[in-house]
């Protein structure tokens, strides 16, 4: 009776805007304190954050996203992918969905997406004629495509708080993230071929002048993605060479951010995301601990194996309650706290780990869009200074694709272990 | 509750509050340049000259335990802490100040108990004396554990008492 009244003051003051790491430190106090353990355990727990060498990466990646946010790049990468994409029908619409993926995957889906690239190419495809209601739609769903492509932010999280190889995941990602960008691709070029839009002529020169202006620029996802696979360096050290490239490249050859006025507030920017995700993480690392120890997940997987008796609905269950998790906690929280207590119960199912984290992270992508409470969609609103309730509507159509792309993620684990296998590496029980 | 903003108390702890922004800042700039140096002269110096600086990995370890901890001591002052905030945004204005007095409150006590324990923590650490690497002492290192719980504690109650517009203009929140 106390517990649960406890648990509901607490979701009460979540609810209430809490912070959430308060919220998971609260929780391990209780549960170390039931057990007359002293509350110094929780920090023990917590000081793991300094022994986790890919660790790393985060502060790093999160850095250099932000540097490229920042300067000219989101400009820069939509002249280029309108040259490569623009004579398409429909081609303003796969430009944005192209940049904003590539975007992402750099930037790591917090919202940022539709903030710098969103309030660029709005007023663009507006003026090329296209729905309004299309134009949003797009824009909103495409704020977290990208997500599965490397180096993003929720994939190395992942990989961390679950113990799988972070390179393993990077490549599972690819043809799922792949995926989904097709398919949204075909349906804008659908939608473009219905309204006969005036297609623009493909030119050789634009293509050259825009790749010209990004030639610094183009080579980075190569990289990241062939050094990582090159064997040259690990995810970390990926890190490392892209905040230095993205540094030299921005501030001394294009000089678009100025490294004593515009550097220093990047860094406070983006180092206030990493300490809010860092602290959660910490919090939760006693938290867990306490749950594996008092064995939640053998008790949630006993409760389950009575009730779920397939693998097909066993994963229809996860997406179900991903896809409410993914609207309602944001994507960095969410891994966090249910990762460790989701993938014993998946195993036992005969899940794949690598693929579970495909699948985990497809539905939170897309929960970000979803109605009522899906964070892009109030991003988005408040972007673009349109009615919440518009933006349920113009999301719909993209929601509907995506969820079809998600129902082939899910039951098609080869889309995201062929490579994975392919690459040789050690695929599944680690 | 709602302390007046220009009392001479009040401006001494919200131009205190100002001033461990400005060094925190300070540091974490520090932090953040030192880290991806040290951490790319590792690259070049494992790549081409196949070394390592021995102590390197460790010390840099620690570094991002020092920039989670004034990440999250900065995200408390500008109210940027990954929440969610469903029920929040539905209230008035009225309600919503009350909200916040109660979840600044609560915040306060919960990191109260958690620099508790952190003291502990940091205590036992230098009792036992504990090498980082070579003979340097670990505890000055994860001090930033006490010390980021301490500054989250002292902001969340200076929450509970001023309004946050109030709190916002006088602490220098851009």
């Amino acid at each position: 009776m106390e517990l649960v009244l406890f648990g509901l003051l607490l979701l009460l003051l979540a609810l209430l805007g809490t912070p959430l790491f308060i919220i998971i430190s609260a929780i391990a106090l209780l549960c170390f304190s039931s057990q007359g353990i002293d509350s110094s355990a929780i920090i023990i727990e917590l000081y793991r954050l300094a022994n986790a060498p890919a660790l790393l990466a985060i502060p790093l990646f999160t850095f250099a996203g932000y540097i490229l946010s920042e300067s000219n790049t989101p400009k820069r990468l939509v002249n280029l992918s309108r040259a490569f994409f623009g004579w398409l029908p429909g081609g303003l619409a796969v430009v944005a969905l192209v940049s904003c993926a590539l975007f992402t995957a750099f930037m790591g889906a917090s919202g940022v997406t539709i903030v710098a690239l969103g309030g660029l190419l709005l007023p663009t495809l507006l003026k090329e004629k296209y729905p309004e209601k299309f134009s949003l739609g797009l824009l909103t769903s495409s704020g977290s495509l990208g997500l599965l492509f490397p180096p993003s932010l929720p994939i190395i999280l992942y990989g961390l708080v679950a113990k799988i190889n972070i390179e393993d995941l990077f490549l599972a990602g690819l043809i799922p993230g792949i995926l989904m960008v097709v398919l949204l691709t075909l349906y804008s070029i659908f939608i473009g071929k219905r309204i006969r839009l005036p297609a623009v002529p493909f030119s050789w020169a634009n293509l050259g002048r825009s790749l010209k202006d990004a030639a610094w620029e183009v080579p980075l996802p190569f990289l990241v993605i062939g050094g990582i696979y090159g064997g040259l360096f690990t995810v970390t050290e990926a890190a490392v060479v892209t905040v230095v490239y993205v540094l030299v490249v921005e501030v001394f050859i294009y000089r678009d951010l100025n490294l004593f006025r515009d550097v220093p507030r990047i860094v406070r920017e983006s180092m206030l995301l990493v300490g809010g995700i860092l602290i959660i993480l910490g919090s939760a690392l006693g938290l867990t601990n306490y749950l594996i120890d008092a064995q939640i997940p053998a008790k949630i997987l006993l409760v389950m194996q009575e009730n779920v008796h397939s693998k097909v609905m066993f994963l229809l269950m996860l997406n179900l309650f991903l896809l409410i998790t993914g609207c309602m906690l944001d994507i960095f929280s969410a891994i966090i706290v249910i990762v460790p207590l989701i993938v014993p119960v998946a195993l036992n199912f005969g899940i794949n780990p690598i693929h579970l984290g495909i699948i985990f992270l497809a539905n939170l992508e897309i929960g970000y869009a979803t109605p009522p409470v899906g964070i892009n969609l109030f991003i988005a609103s408040f972007r673009f200074n349109k009615p919440i309730l518009r933006l349920y509507l113009a999301a719909i159509p993209f929601l509907i694709i995506l969820l079809i792309c998600l129902i082939i993620i899910t039951y098609c684990p080869d889309l995201s272990l062929w490579l994975v296998e392919k690459a040789g590496t050690p695929s599944g029980n680690f | 509750m709602s302390v007046k903003a220009d009392s001479k108390i009040s401006k001494i702890f919200l131009s205190v509050d100002k001033k461990l922004a400005q060094v925190e800042a300070g540091i974490l700039i520090l932090t953040l340049s030192i880290m991806i140096l040290l951490a790319f002269l590792q690259v070049i110096l494992r790549n081409f000259f196949s070394y390592s600086i021995i102590w390197g990995d460790p010390f840099l370890r620690h570094l991002v335990l020092w920039i989670g901890f004034l990440g999250a001591s900065m995200a408390t002052k500008e109210n940027r802490h990954i929440n969610i905030d469903a029920l929040f945004r539905v209230l008035s204005p009225a309600w919503q100040r009350r909200a916040q007095v109660l979840t600044n409150l609560f915040s306060a006590f919960v990191s109260g108990l958690l620099v508790r324990a952190a003291f502990v923590f940091v205590r036992d650490e230098y009792t036992a004396g504990t090498p980082i690497f070579l003979e340097i002492p670990l505890w000055p290192f994860v001090s930033i554990i006490l010390l980021g719980f301490m500054v989250v504690t002292f902001r969340f109650l200076l929450k509970v008492f001023f309004p946050s517009q109030t709190y916002r203009r006088l602490s220098g929140v851009k």
